[in-house]
């Protein structure tokens, strides 16, 4: 098991590495200029091309790249990210103000979704065929239909505007408790949540009833288990594996949601913040903030699977899952 | 050599065939050792004859059989096939002559649900093959495969539907008319009828010998089920851990069995017979030692009734046995020619 | 004696796979709801000079704004241009972003997958980490990032999806490639000599194309959920082309939605039953082409 953690962990730096290099590339090829996004167009009329060049240099962006790359990536490495080169301020503040709520939204999310598709969807399995499997198969394909700022917008209508259940705009941690926050993300959490869960249903009852015909269950009713505990002990047990192999595919999709809910909802999140910064063509900014959502979706991922690999004999014992082959 | 081989008639001579896999470990691949599949086997198939090779299922005696249709590459040995007058090493063909050789060796595959691809009908399943092997005759292939699918006593029509609606007997039937398809001289029939009905069985196994009879097809029956491979074969053998350890022909092996081994598996056949006297069973004991790391001497001495001290050192070698030169033994009990 | 069979046999229709999973479709009364929704959207949005007078893109600063009703059944938008006209002229193109991106993807995928599934290797092995690097990065992310370096507009958003959405159908053919390449019909297949290509394509790879097709139904969908999205933040197609999308931009602000429902409430419910249709239609064909039942 320990062996297995390590493992996990030691795959993550050459992933996270070539992630960082990849994004880092890619933006060098950025059609915006960063300098032409910091000068306001009059200061740029009236500056010359020396001006302009000694401007460059002082920000460092003459450099040859791969030599931008290593100073930034030790740089990172130090807790140094650098600064905005659009509005200066360091990005290390921005990351630290700003990705812990969106770390928290989409934690959130994860917990709703998990919570009502795990529910739903063992619901329908074990009453298959029944009003409530009917109603809630018709709704799980709806709710992967539907784009997730469409069910945002309509809930903000709905909950926000005109039942004013909760605020429309904005999240403020100033001066509120843990209380006082949390009415800012029900409404963003559960709009982003809505669609996994819907996903998570469907996979989960198809995942139990395919468990459910088993031969092994067959043999826990037959001598005599309670029905409860064939459910609980030897179906959702078994399903669990898939499951969590759903929730670690879908986790990218969930973190780059947020990015879009965020702008529903005014959130202050990490996301919205990307966005003014891919807008403004601050690539320092935008490279760090894709890296870190990377990471985190990346962590989330290997936390998932270490969860599931817990509660998996095969894997706990030193087996080999293998999902490569 | 080819002087006997010519006199005994023989269609395809294995020498010392070898397929090891190499067993990889750790990042860089190392090969950290080999599982010895088959291991320095060697016999001859003649022609027009049935040569049963029986053992317990890891024997490697599927992996032989997979050898000699060319499935597998051997590691080393030669595999000496007779075209026309002469023989040739069946390894080191160019490629028209390899695919040239394909027509002549076939195999009938021992699980009939997966030996037919399931989203092609019947028909060009058979088709391809002719195709690539001369009949350039769209219409003549036609009839060909109607002239097949009668053989094995289904209807023409039936070339047209899917494997899903032929059941496990019907498909073995098809997979045989598939493997006749190019004219074969020889067919390896890896388990066939295995994974059919006992009552399917006899009814497969008749038309086997049916069709070998008319003709003159040579079989190399692999089976793990003693009666059936003695229903079928005119020689066994018999494998253990990727060797042979006994070859006879199928009469005399069942009365005049030499090898422990043997010993073992035919006192495994229930024999009805009223009054008769008990047979004593033997029992081996343990499981069959990895084919990765045999045991040293002789491979069956972790598990023989008879073991003896030399057993666990020396390995014997196959020989004939003294009094008849066709009945081949590696055992040190053997009565044979030079012990 | 066999001519004669067959010719007298050739009156007896064939029975066709392809037909027959049609039939089964057919039965199917959600695949069958689904593709009439599919269907009928895509001609719709197809026959929209027929349906519609207005122009997309015609800018009438008189009728700003409109509520629905009277000439404009979905009332117009800020700039006075026809909600309906830009619904169904969007539809075209996020219909045709969605459907290239995911078919491009899958052709890719298709013959990565079977390459790799059939050869192995190191090339299987640098694939498989090439997909894993492309999995692991929030595919919107990477889509705004891949948006953002080559720019907006239709082609670049398609290169887009196919790049990134290439890898599921990728990993489900060299899937079925490893499972499939140890069965005995393709040792059958080596046994007569068939060639390797040969093999993989027309013998391996029909056998792959249930789940392929399967998932170019939740490619589509996705995408162009994805469409939407990016188009939403402003992000995927320029602001002039009319996309369902670009469309829900307007959404963006407290005013338009609380004020102008009509603006965002058609486009989105325009989505959700395109992708709603697509979604009915390979639940459909799943249940048809489960291998199991083949």
């Amino acid at each position: 098991m320990l062996k297995y953690f390590v493992s996990r962990m030691l795959m993550l730096i050459p992933m996270i590495l070539i992630i960082s290099f990849i994004v880092f590339i890619g933006l060098e090829f950025a059609p915006a200029d960063p300098l032409t996004a910091m000068i306001s167009p009059d200061q740029m009329s009236s500056m010359t091309l020396e001006d302009m060049e000694a401007m460059r240099e002082s920000l460092g962006l003459n450099a040859p790249m791969l030599v931008r790359y290593g100073r930034w990536l030790v740089n990172l490495l130090k807790g140094d990210m650098g600064f905005s080169i659009v509005t200066g301020t360091p990005i290390t503040n921005i990351i630290s103000n700003l990705l812990p709520s969106t770390i928290k939204l989409t934690f959130a999310a994860l917990l709703v979704s998990t919570f009502m598709g795990l529910l739903f969807g063992i619901l329908s399995a074990i009453k298959s065929n029944s009003a409530i499997d009917y109603i809630s198969s018709v709704l799980g394909v709806i709710g992967i239909s539907m784009p997730e700022f469409f069910i945002g917008i309509l809930a903000l209508l709905a909950f926000a505007i005109r039942l004013r259940w909760f605020p429309a705009q904005g999240r403020t941690d100033v001066g509120l408790g843990a209380f006082g926050s949390i009415k800012y993300l029900v409404l963003p959490a559960c709009s982003l949540g809505l669609v996994l869960a819907a996903a998570l249903m469907r996979y989960t009852r198809n995942a139990m009833l395919d468990v459910l015909n088993k031969d092994y269950v067959k043999t826990a009713r037959a001598k005599g288990l309670p029905e409860w505990k064939v459910y609980y002990k030897h179906a959702f047990r078994n399903s669990l594996m898939p499951i969590s192999v759903l929730i670690c595919l879908r986790l990218p999709m969930l973190i780059g949601g947020s990015v879009v809910i965020e702008q529903v909802f005014g959130y202050a999140g990490i996301g919205s913040r990307l966005l003014t910064a891919i807008n403004a063509g601050d690539y320092q900014l935008v490279l760090v903030i894709v890296l870190l959502l990377s990471i985190v979706s990346l962590l989330a991922s290997v936390f998932i699977d270490l969860l599931t690999a817990l509660l998996d004999p095969r894997v706990r014992l030193g087996g080999d899952i293998g999902g490569a082959k | 050599m080819n002087n006997q081989n010519e006199a005994r008639d023989v269609l395809l001579d294995l020498k010392n065939i070898k397929k090891y896999y190499p067993i990889q470990a750790g990042i860089f691949r190392k090969t950290v050792g080999h599982v010895k599949a088959v291991d320095d086997v060697s016999l001859y198939v003649k022609k027009g004859e049935t040569l049963g090779l029986v053992g317990e299922s890891g024997c490697g005696k599927t992996t032989l059989g997979k050898c000699i249709v060319r499935l597998h590459r051997p590691t080393s040995g030669e595999l000496r096939y007779k075209f026309g007058n002469k023989y040739r090493n069946l390894l080191s063909l160019n490629k028209k002559e390899s695919l040239d050789a394909r027509k002549k060796i076939q195999m009938v595959f021992q699980d009939p649900y997966s030996s037919l691809n399931p989203v092609k009908n019947i028909f060009t399943a058979f088709d391809e093959p002719l195709k690539i092997h001369g009949w350039s005759n769209a219409d003549e292939r036609k009839d060909r495969i109607a002239e097949l699918l009668e053989s094995v006593n289904l209807r023409a029509d039936y070339m047209y539907r899917y494997p899903n609606e032929f059941s496990g007997g019907q498909r073995q039937r098809i997979c045989i008319a598939r493997a006749m398809c190019v004219n074969p001289e020889l067919i390896v029939c890896d388990e066939p009828v295995s994974a059919l009905d006992v009552s399917i069985q006899a009814q497969v196994l008749n038309l086997m010998k049916d069709l070998q009879k008319e003709l003159g097809l040579t079989y190399v029956f692999i089976a793990h089920d003693l009666s059936v491979v003695e229903y079928m074969s005119d020689r066994i053998a018999v494998m253990y851990l990727g060797k042979v350890v006994e070859l006879a022909s199928a009469k005399r092996l069942y009365y005049h069995f030499e090898h422990p081994y043997t010993e073992a598996l035919l006192s495994a056949i229930p024999i009805p017979k009223i009054g008769g006297e008990k047979r004593q069973r033997i029992v081996l004991e343990g499981d069959v030692p990895s084919p990765a790391n045999p045991p040293a001497g002789c491979r069956f001495h972790t598990r023989c009734h008879k073991s003896m001290d030399i057993c666990k050192t020396q390995a014997p070698t196959f020989r004939p046995l003294k009094n008849d030169p066709d009945h081949m033994v590696a055992c040190h009990l053997a009565d044979t020619a030079d012990a | 004696m066999a001519t004669a069979l067959v010719t007298k046999q050739k009156r007896i229709k064939k029975s066709s796979l392809a037909k027959r999973n049609l039939q089964k479709l057919l039965n199917n009364k959600l695949a069958v709801l689904g593709l009439f929704i599919v269907v009928t959207m895509i001609l719709l949005c197809i026959a929209a000079p027929l349906l519609t007078p207005y122009d997309p893109g015609k800018i009438s600063l008189f009728e700003r704004d409109s509520a629905p009703g009277g000439e404009h059944i979905f009332g117009t938008d800020k700039l006075g241009r026809d909600v309906f006209a830009r619904i169904l002229y969007g539809g075209r193109i996020s219909i045709l972003i969605g459907l290239s991106g995911a078919l491009g993807g899958m052709i890719l995928g298709v013959v990565i997958g079977s390459l790799c599934g059939f050869f192995g290797g190191i090339l299987d092995a640098i694939f498989v980490k090439v997909a894993e690097l492309v999995s692991i990065v929030p595919q919107l992310l990477l889509v705004l990032i891949l948006s953002t370096i080559i720019g907006p507009g239709v082609p670049n958003l398609i290169y887009v999806f196919i790049f990134t959405g290439w890898v599921a159908t990728f990993r489900l053919v060299r899937g079925r490639f490893f499972s499939l390449r140890e069965e005995s019909f393709v040792e059958a297949c080596r046994a007569f000599g068939i060639g390797s290509l040969s093999i993989a394509f027309k013998h391996i790879l029909p056998n792959c194309l249930g789940p392929v097709a399967v998932q170019l139904t939740l490619n589509t969908a996705g995408f162009i959920l994805q469409e939407a999205a990016l188009s939403f933040l402003g992000l995927g197609v320029p602001t002039g082309v009319p996309t369902w999308g670009n469309i829900m931009n307007a959404a963006k602000e407290i005013i338009t939605i609380t004020e102008s429902p009509w603006l965002w409430i058609p486009t989105g419910v325009a989505i959700a039953l395109f992708v709603l249709g697509v979604n009915f239609f390979g639940d459909g064909l799943r249940d048809v082409l489960d291998p199991s039942q083949l």
